[in-house]
């Protein structure tokens, strides 16, 4: 239609516009007068239809993003601009925005924009010329932004239990990653629980589904640890793993979270932020459960200590007794020494108070056949036989006949 | 978390927490052998726990009305 239109525009153009005033004269053809608006809708047909869409690369300046959510900017090269816009439904799907003066190339259609007349080109695809594109600059942009907020900080990885119970795993239900996860959790740890979440793990949506599923097991503690992940891939079927709901789904879970995003180069964003990050879904697996013989190792040690340490209790309490007797013994020798020395010393005591000490002194003692003392005059009579006991025996004696003579 | 009231990771912990006691404080003889008791104890509940389980897997189920169910997976495993 527009071509019929243009061939009928240039024929139009070579005949004169008639004058004065309207209708026909003499047939020459009328010449044909458009309004602005059909004019500016005519233009844009020629072009759109003489231009099918194109990819264009220029560097990017001005980029400014509507209330609207539209895209505005101008592609330019050292000698021609071009005003560009991106609408909102296609400019959601861009990892970030281009900055000023980055090489993108565009796809997209160039029209005219009949309101003002613009010349413009609808851009429907954007991609940054550089290594990774608009995907690195985002990347890049989301991890400085992480990094200032500090969570990337090694500070804040927690551990990971040693024995947990219940392992959630975020993951595709189809997914060679599950069963790589299901293979080494039975063969190391098969008293575990394993509580999977099921998610798309790429794709549009993939993000919000993982950040989703972990803010499940976040609500309830349902898991002991959580291994998010999933098998290797592009770095395109990766990426979820790197978007800000996943990464910042990670860093706010209350429960600790292993990332095992099998990749071989390029570790995600969510490896960086989980409590541990591992090379793939096994390896995940292996550093979440521990191994049913070291298990069992640990268990049989802490059994030996168990028993141990009671045999050396009951062991100090014998110690124990065995030192109290014994200072029970040594006490109630010196006790019974310094009863010793006591008693020797009444002994001295009493042996100065004995009548023998006056023996020795040169006193003598008669004594009659009875044993009793003769203490007086009374007592002895003529040719009477006595003891005159002395310090170191007796001596027998006999009162002389000779009568007394006087008191 | 775990249906029985004491998880392996907890219970094992108590059992280090009790050695240690042991190992290093001076206890009355019968605080000795109640705590030798109860370690021992929880040694066996674990080792039962490791010794019968089988894995099990479950999936997460969001309801209409927020809660979340596991509920389990038929012919999963390896």
């Amino acid at each position: 239609m527009s071509g019929d239109l243009f061939g009928r525009s240039g024929r139009d153009a070579r005949a004169r516009p008639a004058a004065p005033g309207p209708g026909g004269q003499r047939g020459v053809p009328r010449p044909r007068v458009l309004t602005v608006s059909a004019a500016a809708s005519l233009a844009k047909d020629v072009l759109e239809s003489g231009m099918p869409p194109l990819w264009i690369e220029g560097e990017v300046t001005g980029w400014k993003r509507s209330a609207s959510g539209h895209c505005y900017f101008t592609l330019r090269d050292r000698t021609a601009q071009l005003r560009s816009v991106m609408f909102r439904l296609e400019a959601q799907q861009l990892p970030a925005d281009p900055g000023e003066g980055m090489e993108v190339r565009a796809f997209g259609t160039l029209t005219i924009f009949e309101k003002r007349g613009d010349f413009q080109f609808v851009v429907r695809e954007l991609e940054a010329s550089g290594a990774g594109g608009l995907w690195r600059v985002a990347l890049e942009r989301l991890h400085r932004r992480l990094e200032a907020e500090g969570l990337l900080d090694a500070r804040r990885k927690r551990p990971l239990p040693r024995f947990p119970q219940v392992v959630g795993v975020v993951t595709s239900p189809v997914g060679a990653a599950l069963q790589d996860i299901l293979r080494v959790v039975a063969a190391r740890a098969p008293w575990t629980r394993i509580v999977l979440s099921p998610t798309r793990v790429q794709g549009e949506g993939a993000g919000a589904e993982v950040a989703r599923a972990l803010a499940l097991f976040a609500r309830r503690r349902l898991a002991d640890v959580i291994i998010v992940g999933r098998g290797g891939g592009s770095a395109e079927d990766l990426w979820a793993f790197n978007e800000e709901i996943v990464v910042r789904a990670i860093a706010a879970s209350p429960v600790p979270v292993i990332s095992a995003v099998g990749h071989e180069i390029d570790l995600t964003l969510s490896d960086l932020v989980a409590d541990f990050s591992a090379p793939t879904p096994s390896a995940a697996a292996e550093k979440a459960v521990p191994d049913r013989d070291a298990v069992s190792r640990h268990l049989g040690g802490l059994r030996e200590r168990l028993a141990l340490s009671l045999r050396r209790s009951v062991e100090a309490r014998r110690q124990s007794a065995s030192w109290a007797g014994d200072r029970l013994r040594a006490g109630a020798g010196r006790f019974l020494a310094r009863r010793r020395e006591r008693a020797g010393m009444l002994a001295g005591k009493l042996d100065a108070l004995s009548p023998l000490a006056a023996l020795r002194r040169g006193f003598a003692v008669p004594l009659g056949a009875d044993g009793t003392v003769l203490r007086g005059k009374a007592d002895f009579e003529p040719a009477m036989p006595f003891d005159l006991r002395v310090a170191d025996g007796s001596v027998p004696c006999r009162v002389e006949d000779r009568p007394e003579s006087g008191p | 978390m775990s249906e029985s009231p004491q998880t392996l990771e907890a219970r094992i912990a108590a059992v280090e927490a009790i050695v240690a006691r042991l190992e290093s404080d001076r206890l009355e003889l019968e605080e000795a052998l109640r705590l030798f008791e109860a370690g021992v104890g929880q040694l066996r509940e674990v080792e039962r726990v490791i010794r019968a389980a089988e894995l099990r897997v479950e999936r997460l189920i969001a309801e209409a009305d927020g809660s979340v169910v596991a509920e389990p997976v038929d012919g999963a495993g390896p």
